[in-house]
């Protein structure tokens, strides 16, 4: 089998790639490249891209700029707001099932909860949604794949959402939810390609006023408001 | 602040240590507004980027190795992937439109303190940048500032492939030499 580089063809593309200035269908095969390439081949080329990028991070000394005084606020609020979390599941199931599925796991974490400590542990999020009166059960397709399900309860403003054979997000970017009412689109969370399985459950806490659940597709581990291409959208009504 | 502070401030961010994050934020955050803003020529995009860098770091700390190179390498390696990824998007999107097609770099003013960045080690890092060829400066600044793959470099300067390639390379390894990085 021939490869597409040679060695030197490799090294001479460490520059580039390490100032992200290769298209993305050449990044692409250069890394699958390198991931057997020679030992010594690779060594040098991730040598090259590691000198260069600390090479860039000492010249950013010279282009400094103080942003507004404002952004800090922004920044660290959007931290402290941010309890993202993401719950992977590998089991193969209905939409149904799994949610059933969840309720069990939040059950037997409660279970736990209750051998190791003593004290009244709280219902989970899941447990609190089915055991709530009002609780309403939306459903649709997503169209790259797999169908989205959301059974949630004003009473609770919570929710469960279940996802089935939905396919991971391309590499380097992530799923994002995003509960949107009038007042615009709240993270409700992200998924990367790890999290995202045949059957994948997430809690939706703090519905608040929102009326529609969105999916986007995001670059790295998310944004702080929805930029990518919406893939579904279900109505929390 | 030295690179091995930094180091540890990663590390407690990845613990999700708020203090350390808004520690981090402090010591970085000119280096990293300066170089999104230079890619992007925006100050609204660049704020929003900036922000989005500052959460996947809070969200991704974890994932920095310290075998692998420096904490603030691992940051504008981060943010500067970020800031490419939106003005391919924004160019995509406006075709290339006159907002991006200024071709001179205007120069940031200088209002950022000598507590965060010495003068010493901006003039030092000046110094550097003037040591390389014009063609080596072009090459890095349209690859690096513009977001542009250095096969639209090759096309902007009417360069072949292996010209632009080696010049990129030849620069910054004058470069990394001038400024002593290891």
């Amino acid at each position: 089998m021939t490869r597409p580089y040679s060695p030197d063809e490799l090294l001479d593309l460490a520059v580039p790639y390490a100032l992200h200035a290769l298209p993305d269908a050449e990044r692409d095969i250069i890394e699958s490249e390198l991931a057997t390439a020679p030992r010594v081949v690779a060594d040098a080329f991730y040598d090259e891209v590691r000198a260069v990028r600390e090479t860039m991070a000492v010249v950013s000394a010279a282009g400094a700029e103080e942003p507004s005084a404002d952004l800090r606020g922004r920044v660290l609020s959007s931290v402290a707001g941010d309890n993202v979390r993401t719950l992977g599941s590998p089991r193969r199931r209905t939409a149904w099932l799994s949610v059933a599925a969840a309720l069990a796991v939040g059950l037997s974490a409660v279970g736990i909860g209750l051998s190791q400590r003593p004290a009244a542990p709280q219902p989970s999020t899941a447990q609190q949604v089915f055991a709530a009166s009002d609780v309403h059960t939306v459903s649709g397709p997503i169209p790259a794949g797999g169908t989205a399900t959301v059974v949630f309860s004003r009473d609770r403003n919570a929710g469960v959402l279940v996802m089935n054979d939905v396919p991971p997000p391309s590499p380097g970017t992530v799923y994002q939810m995003w509960l949107v009412g009038e007042d615009g689109a709240t993270s409700a969370g992200t998924m990367n390609a790890a999290a995202v399985s045949p059957s994948t459950t997430a809690e939706l806490i703090n519905l608040g006023d929102s009326t529609k659940l969105k999916f986007t597709v995001e670059p790295g581990s998310g944004s702080t408001q929805p930029t990518g291409q919406v893939i579904a959208e279900l109505p929390l009504i | 602040m030295s690179a091995a502070d930094l180091d540890a401030l990663l590390r407690r961010v990845a613990q999700r240590d708020a203090e350390a994050f808004a520690a981090l934020y402090d010591a970085t955050r000119s280096r990293v507004y300066g170089m999104v803003t230079r890619v992007l020529r925006d100050r609204g995009y660049s704020e929003e980027t900036t922000q989005d860098v500052y959460l996947q770091v809070w969200r991704s700390a974890e994932s920095y190795d310290p075998a692998s190179g420096s904490a603030l390498a691992w940051l504008l390696t981060l943010a500067h992937r970020r800031a490419v990824d939106r003005v391919r998007a924004e160019q995509a999107a406006t075709q290339r439109d006159s907002r991006y097609g200024a071709a001179t770099l205007e120069r940031p003013a200088d209002h950022v303190s000598d507590a965060v960045i010495s003068g010493e080690e901006r003039r030092r890092v000046a110094a550097c940048l003037d040591g390389l060829t014009d063609l080596q400066r072009e090459c890095i600044e349209l690859a690096y500032y513009r977001g542009m793959t250095y096969v639209q470099v090759s096309e902007r300067l009417s360069a072949n492939l292996a010209t632009v390639k080696s010049r990129m390379r030849d620069g910054l390894r004058g470069l990394r030499n001038c400024l002593g990085v290891r």
